[in-house]
């Protein structure tokens, strides 16, 4: 009983039928995905265990509601006009002062991912909101794309709330307190970074733009901004920050109720459209990542039943101790592949566990940041999907390969600190 | 105006006709897990269900049973809980094996074996947990005990917050473990369903005036507290001395303070909110841990994974763990500290003692398997 | 609370069937097939 047999072949076979599949087939995602999943299965003797399917696909039921809700409320948005008439407030206001206009961007993009840990939502919302803005300040596509990735991810670790490192404590029994120093630390260099690096020489080069922009700027003022065009995004921001801070006293609505609601307040904001056809448009848009989710959750399942998940975790931990962080800043956003949460879980609680002797609290931070790049991983990569679509651009990889520097960064960033975890507890408690 | 070739409308039927039809064959499978399971109690056991304790719990998924063993001679009162979560189970087979051999000359017993039925349903996502466990029993019938999740059933509480606050404290734990038994203690009478079921354990302890609780778990073999004992300030003098006898009986275990800042698990807030002693038990259980491999029946009974030795010989674990972890050594582990705490109670609780009588010694256990000493049962059904 | 995501749960299917109808592409039908699974089944309270 080797350690690679049968194990490595169950993982090399999944891998490359879902390779197979996407890339040569040119089947979509989520096909190549279930079909990689039922060939794992079928080749581990278990036939087609439509159970472990099902029941592995719903790991993120609550994740393509949130995805489907969110997209509902980002077409009403655009449906109402507010976007494009928002984007040329923020020009008019900040076009003369272009590090803080790249500042202000980075973190309006953010703020929806501290408030709901997810960078799709960060994504689908306040980058929805900034793209056309850096866009039309001359900022290219591709990078403009990417600083929303990029914040969106900072955002999502950010505090106050950062799902993957509430995941990584659950596995340790660790709870949730005394994040909010060491996940700034992780994030808010990384996030002025990304806007120094990203966009800030092309918004300064733009210079305020010229008459272009202007007949540009009044265009997109044709619906004028006034506080009842912009009801859905107090209606969404109250929804929010009510169950943040008064948890107590609030409803526990939850994500997808309070976009849905915030959607439904559009139609009280003076533009007129069709719901129906909104909302239709909406789900076609989401349900290729919907349908990704299914296949990833089917995916894992099948590996930890047929034993590749023990394989993948136990192969990692075996590397030397001096390569653990080199394998800490490659295999967890690898694994990212198949999900950020799922690194998280699968990946980071391992991890945490081998690195005791550190600050656990900081090593978590840095670990979730780390995990958190799993988002800019393909097949999945959710952030990078949804910031290529914001941008209108229908290959998501011109997004990915303006990450690539920023990702590099972050990692080693998420490395520095977890080397240097007790040092950086101590200055913070 | 977009034109719908016909064969389009033909293939969305059809595929929406697939998706029904998968649908109902894993729900078909789903629901086999509704079926409780049945249990022989051994003479005396009296047999009430925990709404007795919070009536509004009656006709609601998260009640379950509670057997009650009356001695004679009057002493303390011992509560046995198994399945707080269902992965775990040689904390369900522990309790099982108490309610089925016991006699209980002096003192009560009290043993609730799946203590949170609702997490029993179902399986979680993503662990390729098998669904049912086996044991060839002497006559040639076989128990059944159903391998369920580590959480409440989505089905009886959702959606779930993004973050659960623990009402009595305040803290702040990622929203899926709200459906954790052993995060809601003390529970809240009107809360979720989990923490309404936790009030009621504690409403029990309470009423029954339990002077001893077991709450009986399983841990990963790579999480540091594993074959270990967590026991509550008021229960630390007598955890100390059944530590020192275990040893002496050849089965090491730690012994753990319980946190104070860990709020809403048993060691914790039973003997915050009530008078007992709590002790919380673990022993090492590869089948739930994160480094295992083939996921099935055979790992649940066996502990046997390659994983688990790999990771072994890298220093990773926190078991002594050599090539398997029985389920009868799991068993036969919790069974003897509870032996060794009960004959110890009186010590620290004069007056209060309790003898239990037919339980099964540690190498019995070992030898005979956990299958010796479970009942056969009624045959209910064909699984 | 349970009640408004089951409806919740119900308009995203009728949505999702109904992008589904309207699919000419026979793969991104398949992918909402995929998706309508676990969606009828939650709003089933199944699993």
């Amino acid at each position: 009983m080797s350690w690679i047999w049968p194990e490595g072949l169950y993982a090399a076979v999944m891998i490359g039928a879902f390779a197979a599949g996407a890339f040569r087939l040119k089947l979509p995602i989520a096909i190549a995905m279930s079909a990689a999943a039922v060939i794992g299965a079928l080749l581990g003797g278990e036939g087609i265990p439509i159970r472990h399917l099902v029941e592995g696909a719903f790991g993120y039921i609550d994740t393509i509601l949130i995805i489907a809700s969110a997209m509902i409320y980002m077409k009403a948005l655009q449906k109402t006009g507010l976007l494009e008439s928002l984007a040329a407030f923020v020009i008019r206001k900040f076009r003369n002062s272009p590090l803080w206009l790249s500042f202000g961007l980075t973190g309006i993009v953010m703020i929806p991912g501290m408030i709901t840990g997810s960078s799709t939502a960060a994504v689908l919302t306040a980058g929805a909101l900034v793209a056309p803005v850096m866009m039309r300040l001359n900022v290219p596509a591709d990078r403009a794309g990417a600083l929303i990735a990029m914040a969106a991810i900072y955002g999502m670790i950010a505090p106050p709330v950062n799902i993957p490192a509430m995941i990584i404590g659950g596995g340790i029994d660790m709870p949730y307190v005394g994040f909010a120093g060491p996940l700034l630390a992780c994030t808010l260099p990384l996030a002025a970074y990304s806007a120094v690096t990203l966009v800030y020489p092309y918004l300064r080069a733009s210079g305020g733009g010229g008459e272009q922009l202007e007949q540009e700027l009044r265009r997109m003022e044709k619906v004028p901004l006034s506080a009842r065009l912009l009801l859905p995004v107090w209606v969404l921001v109250v929804l929010m920050a009510g169950e943040q801070f008064f948890p107590d006293v609030w409803p526990a609505l939850g994500l997808p109720v309070d976009f849905v609601l915030a959607a439904l307040s559009a139609l009280a904001s003076g533009s007129r459209f069709d719901p129906l056809e909104a909302a239709t448009e909406a789900v076609r848009d989401s349900l290729p990542v919907m349908g990704i989710l299914m296949g990833v959750g089917m995916f894992i399942q099948i590996m930890t039943l047929i034993g590749v998940q023990g394989f993948v975790v136990v192969s990692a931990l075996a590397l030397p101790s001096f390569l653990i962080y080199l394998a800490i800043a490659t295999t967890v956003p690898l694994f990212g592949a198949i999900s950020a949460f799922g690194a998280a879980s699968i990946l980071g609680v391992p991890f945490v566990l081998a690195l005791l002797g550190k600050n656990t609290i900081v090593v978590t931070a840095a670990v979730s940041l780390i995990a958190g790049l799993g988002d800019l991983m393909p097949p999945t990569a959710l952030a990078g999907i949804f910031a290529a679509q914001v941008i209108g651009e229908d290959n998501y990889f011109v997004v990915l390969r303006r990450c690539l520097v920023p990702g590099l960064v972050t990692a080693v960033w998420g490395i520095i600190l977890i080397l240097g975890a007790n040092g950086v507890a101590a200055v913070l408690y | 105006m977009m034109r719908q070739p016909a064969a389009s409308w033909k293939t969305a039927i059809l595929l929406l006709l697939l998706s029904l039809f998968v649908a109902f064959v894993a729900a078909r499978d789903f629901r086999v897990m509704n079926a409780p399971d049945v249990f022989a109690p051994a003479e005396g056991f009296a047999r009430k269900m925990l709404s007795e304790y919070f009536p509004p719990l009656k006709g609601t998924t998260a009640d379950t049973p509670v057997f009650i063993r009356e001695g004679k001679e009057p002493g303390g009162t011992v509560l046995i809980l198994g399945g707080t979560h269902p992965v775990e189970s040689a904390g369900i087979l522990a309790a099982t094996l108490f309610l089925e051999n016991a006699s209980v000359p002096r003192g009560r017993l009290i043993v609730i074996p799946n203590a949170n039925a609702m997490a029993l349903t179902h399986n979680s996502p993503q662990e390729g947990h098998p669904q049912r466990i086996h044991f060839a029993l002497k006559d040639g019938s076989t128990r059944v005990f159903r391998y369920g999740s580590r959480a409440t059933n989505f089905t009886d509480e959702w959606p779930f917050p993004e973050i659960y606050v623990h009402p009595a404290s305040g803290q702040k734990l990622s929203g899926k473990e709200r459906s954790n038994l052993n995060r809601c203690y003390p529970g809240v009478p009107d809360g979720s369903m989990t923490e309404r079921l936790a009030f009621a354990i504690v409403e029990l302890i309470r009423k029954e005036k339990v002077d001893l609780a077991f709450d009986l778990h399983e841990a990963s073999p790579e999480y540091p507290v594993v074959n270990a004992i967590v026991a509550h300030e008021r229960s630390m003098e007598l955890a100390a001395i059944v530590t020192m006898e275990l040893e002496g009986l050849g089965i090491p275990i730690r012994l753990e303070p319980s946190p104070k800042n860990l709020r809403g698990l048993s060691h914790r807030e039973w003997g915050d909110s009530t008078d007992v002693l709590p002790i919380l038990m673990e022993t090492g259980n590869p089948s739930q841990g994160r480094l295992r491999g083939r996921t099935d029946e055979r790992l649940v009974l066996t502990g046997e994974d390659k994983a688990y030795v790999k990771a072994a010989a890298l220093g990773r674990l926190f078991i002594p763990y050599e090539g398997n972890q029985l389920i009868a050594y799991r068993v036969a582990r919790h069974v003897t500290a509870i032996r060794v705490f009960v004959e110890n109670l009186e010590m620290v609780r004069p007056g209060k003692g309790v003898t239990l009588e037919g339980i099964p010694q540690y190498e019995e256990i070992l030898k005979q398997g956990v299958e010796a000493f479970l009942k056969p049962v009624p045959k209910k059904r064909e699984v | 609370m349970t009640f408004v995501y089951r409806l919740l749960v119900l308009v995203i299917l009728a949505l999702v069937i109904r992008c589904m109808f309207r699919e000419r592409d026979f793969w991104k039908q398949a992918t909402a097939a995929l998706v309508v699974v676990p969606l009828v089944l939650r709003l089933l309270m199944i699993k």
